[in-house]
This record gives structure tokens, C-alpha cells and sequence, in this order.
């Protein structure tokens, strides 16, 4: 019971990772940006959230309301400034690294080094869980997992069925013929890019819920969002979603199984077996030939 | 309706295109043929804005298309089938489709034009769910020549159709490019088969090294020194 235990824990983790792979994944499979400042927006996020949770002193779910547009305009922000000066997919590494370090500084200067987390009284998935007969299911993590669901398969019905997700889609694969058909990328890449910047917004309050944040934490995520955004398929988001839930469980299991130590061993030997097996995405529908 | 007028192109130092003069009217059908490298693909590129002209004029019933950006060139009835289809081959046959009415006016109708394109093209029909990239390569031509009728165009402009496809596909491609001109839409074609370009076509135009040599109705064009020499090689 206890593996079936860390499993679906691990799992709705993994919802968190998902969340916060969405953003990494769309800018570059659609834009080709690899935007690591993205984790400078999800630490943000987090550290709005615990500030208007301590100040209004409501639920954090609350505070979306002001983070998700906030984030929506400096995700757009930086997009737009990636357009205009012509960062393309290699340099966008640099370029968004330098970044990022500047917003964890700037974090730092604010906030401090120091552990933060949202008072305990007024969080109300803190410690709270759901029990199924000996199933132990902490609310934390059922949001994470729920907002997950929520915001990837909305985004994923957005970019398969509407005209504008079509778009979007036709835009990676051709600029070229996607302009000619009237599709105008400056607008694109501003939207989509705020799109990443809102969910960055949900992210950073969903790792709130469960976590204390501190600034160096940004540095952290790099490697499990990576994976999750590898094994997904660039800017698919379904496949993000079940690649987050898939390291999550996996994590949780080589945890209790072995050591929590070869979780990271663990994750990414999984990856390169799963890119040799299948190099366009674990969970990429296979482009018949 | 299009009317190019003196227009020159370049790609950095080298000239393409040294003034060129064009008519294509409603209803008609009509060819540029030419050697390899003469510069009907940057022709194309450049009236459907997707090249910028160095100089000169492309009008769109009296617009002029030169100074607007090429994502807003198919908002003045324009539309692209381009060399090598180029159809989004990670998409979906119906996404494809649906993608060529992007533009407002398009999307108002998408429906309608939808099942125009399957009444002409039956297989795109059968496989609308399929990705685009699993097409033979007929199907990807009728497949780009259906997400460029989407736009619901008043110009096609087609650039090669023909390269690399079986003879019997090129009668059914040519076939439904005859049928859409008879619905009043101009169609400004790029063959490099020129038998088949002056068959199906009204008037044709001879381009050489970036300038149009001749120009008139197919059987005219067929008889002229110029062009039984230079792309009929008789």
C-alpha cells in the first residue's frame, strides 16, 4: 500500500512539474525561445503570492486574480522584447539565463535569501488530505494536480481546436506560409508569450501551496522541468502533462523503492532510454510516413 | 484585377527581377514559363508579398500590395500555393484547411468553403483526420491547392504544381484549377511543364533572366521562336 501510496503522490506532484514545464514548452516548440527566465516568472509568481496571501490575508487561490494578468503582461513584455531584438532559438539560452539571474537577485533584494511560506493559518491546503480507505491524498497537491488538468488540457483544446491555437501550431512548423496565410507573428508571439507568463503565475502559487520558496530555488526546478518538457514533446501540451505525471510517480517510487538521493539518476536514465526508443517525444503522436 | 507594373527584385547584390510587367484578370487562367533560374519563383514570392520588391508596382484591384506586410497581402484576395507545397505536414489534412481561412473573412465561411474544397478535391474528404506529412505527394498538392481556396481568394497563385507528381494527378490538379477559374477567380500559374502550362492556360508570358521576352495566348506563344527554342528545346 505504501508504493501505491508514493506513487499517486508522486503523481499529483508531478502536476506541479507539468505546470511549470506548460510555459517552457509552448515558448519553444512554438516561438523557439528557450526561455529560462520563464523560472525567474514562476519565482515571481510564488513570491506574489505569498505577499498578497500575507497582506489580504486570503486563500491563495485568490491572489491568481492579480498574479495570472501581472504575469500575462510581463511574460507578453519579455516576448516582445525577445521579437524585437531577434533572439532566436540558441541565443535565447544566454539572453534568458542573463535574465533570470538578475530576477533572482532582484528576488533576493526583496524578499531576502531566507525561507519564506505562506502562514500556515491561512493556507488551507497546508496540511489538510483527502482519505481514501488507507490512501492518504494531501490537498497541496491534489490542486497541483487539478490545476494541471485545468490549465494543460485547456491549452491543449486551445491549440488543437481553435483558429488562432491552429495558428499557433502552423507557425512552428513554417513561417513563412503561415504569414502568408495571414498569420501575423509579432501578435502571436506577444500572446502566446503572455499566455506562458499567466501560467508561470498559476505555477509559482501552486508550488506555494506546499513549499517554502527562496530565491536559489529557480536554479532547482531547471533539471525535473527540463525532463518533463524533453519527454512531453515541444509544445505539446497533453504529453507535458503525462510526461509531469509520469516523473512524478516515477520519483516517488525510486524514493521509497531506493533513496531519495537516486531520484535524479533515476529520472534521467529514464529520459535517454525513453528519447532513444522514441526521439520525437514519449508522448508525441508518431507522424506516419 | 493584378496588375504588376516595372517591378525589380533582389536577393543582397544579385537582381532576379529586372522590371516586370503583368496582367491576370478575373476568370482566367494564365502562365509564366521559362528556363530554370529566369525568376518565376521570386516572381511569385514578390506579387504575394513574401519578397519584397526592390522597385516597381503589384496592384490587387487598385491596391498597392508592395507596402503592405506580407501577413496582411491575403486580406487583398490573395493566396499561395508555394513551390514544394509545403503543407504543415505535423497538422492534420482538416487542420490545414481549417489554417487557410485564418484571415476574419474567411472564418466567417469556413463551412461553406470547407465542403467546396472536398466537392473538388473527394480524397481530401476521405482523409481529413490523417496527418498531412502521411499524404502521397499528389494529395499534398491538392491539399495546398484546398488550404489556399480556404483564404477564399480572388488570385491563386500556384508555383510549380506539377514538379514531381504522376501524369494522372497533374490532369486532376490542373483539372480543378480549370474548375475554379470558371467560378470567376484568377489563377496565375508557374509550370515547368510547359506543355501542360500552355494546354491548360489562356495567355502565357516568357520569362528570361528576370524579364518577360514574349507574351500573349498560349497558341501564339507556342508558335514563337522563343519559346519552342528556349523551354519547348524543338
Amino acid at each position: 500500500m505504501n508504493t501505491v501510496q508514493v506513487v499517486l503522490s508522486g503523481a499529483m506532484l508531478g502536476g506541479l512539474y507539468a505546470l511549470m514545464a506548460a510555459g517552457v514548452s509552448v515558448t519553444w516548440g512554438v516561438l523557439r525561445v528557450i526561455n529560462l527566465a520563464h523560472f525567474g516568472l514562476i519565482l515571481l509568481g510564488a513570491y506574489l503570492t505569498y505577499q498578497l496571501v500575507t497582506i489580504w490575508r486570503v486563500n491563495p487561490l485568490v491572489t491568481l486574480v492579480v498574479t495570472v494578468p501581472a504575469l500575462f503582461v510581463l511574460g507578453a513584455l519579455l516576448q516582445w522584447a525577445y521579437d524585437r531584438l531577434n533572439i532566436v532559438e540558441f541565443n535565447s539560452l544566454l539572453v534568458s539565463f542573463g535574465l533570470l539571474i538578475v530576477m533572482i537577485q532582484v528576488a533576493q533584494n526583496i524578499w531576502t535569501a531566507d525561507h519564506r511560506e505562506l502562514p500556515r493559518d491561512i493556507n488551507p491546503f497546508d496540511t489538510g488530505s483527502l482519505s481514501l480507505g488507507p490512501i492518504v491524498l494531501p490537498y497541496d497537491r491534489l490542486v497541483c494536480l487539478g490545476l494541471a488538468v485545468l490549465l494543460l488540457g485547456g491549452g491543449h483544446l486551445a491549440l488543437q481546436r481553435t483558429f488562432v491555437g491552429r495558428g499557433m501550431r502552423a507557425f512552428a512548423e513554417d513561417r513563412t506560409v503561415a504569414a502568408s496565410f495571414g498569420i501575423d507573428h509579432r501578435r502571436l508571439s506577444v500572446l502566446l508569450g503572455g499566455a506562458a507568463g499567466a501560467s508561470a503565475g498559476i505555477a509559482g502559487m501552486a508550488f506555494m501551496l506546499g513549499n517554502l520558496i527562496q530565491p536559489s530555488h529557480a536554479y532547482e526546478w531547471f533539471g525535473i522541468v527540463f525532463a518533463v518538457v524533453i519527454l512531453g514533446g515541444l509544445g505539446n501540451l497533453l504529453g507535458t502533462l503525462f510526461a509531469g505525471i509520469s516523473v512524478g510517480a516515477l520519483s516517488g517510487l525510486v524514493g521509497v523503492l531506493w533513496s531519495h538521493a537516486y531520484v535524479p539518476i533515476a529520472v534521467f536514465a529514464a529520459i535517454i532510454v525513453a528519447l532513444v526508443l522514441r526521439p520525437q517525444g514519449v508522448f508525441v503522436r508518431r507522424r506516419a510516413v | 484585377m493584378l496588375e504588376v507594373r516595372g517591378v525589380q527584385a533582389r536577393y543582397g547584390d544579385a537582381q532576379a527581377l529586372w522590371g516586370v510587367d503583368l496582367d491576370v484578370a478575373a476568370g482566367e487562367m494564365v502562365c509564366i514559363v521559362g528556363p530554370n533560374g529566369a525568376g518565376k519563383t521570386t516572381l511569385v514570392k514578390t506579387i504575394a508579398g513574401l519578397h519584397a520588391a526592390a522597385a516597381g508596382s503589384v496592384r490587387m484591384d487598385g491596391v498597392e500590395l508592395t507596402a503592405v506586410p506580407g501577413h496582411k497581402v491575403c486580406d487583398y484576395g490573395v493566396a499561395t500555393v508555394p513551390e514544394g507545397r509545403r503543407v504543415f505536414g505535423h497538422m492534420t489534412v482538416r487542420d490545414n484547411l481549417l489554417l487557410g481561412a485564418y484571415r476574419r473573412a474567411a472564418r466567417r465561411v469556413y463551412r461553406e468553403t470547407e465542403e467546396e474544397v472536398y466537392r473538388l478535391f473527394p480524397r481530401l474528404r476521405e482523409r481529413q483526420g490523417q496527418l498531412a506529412g502521411s499524404l502521397s505527394g499528389g494529395e499534398q498538392q491538392m491539399l495546398a491547392i484546398g488550404r489556399a481556396l480556404m483564404a477564399r481568394p480572388r488570385l491563386l497563385l500556384l508555383d510549380e504544381p506539377s514538379l514531381g507528381l504522376a501524369p494522372v494527378i497533374v490532369d486532376e490538379v490542373f483539372d480543378a484549377l480549370a474548375a475554379v477559374t470558371r467560378t470567376g477567380m484568377g489563377v496565375l500559374v508557374v509550370e515547368q511543364d510547359v506543355q501542360r502550362a500552355l494546354e491548360a492556360c489562356g495567355r502565357g508570358y516568357l520569362l528570361i533572366e528576370g524579364r518577360i521576352v514574349t507574351a500573349g495566348t498560349t497558341e501564339a506563344l507556342r508558335s514563337t521562336d522563343e519559346v519552342r527554342q528556349r523551354v519547348l528545346g524543338m
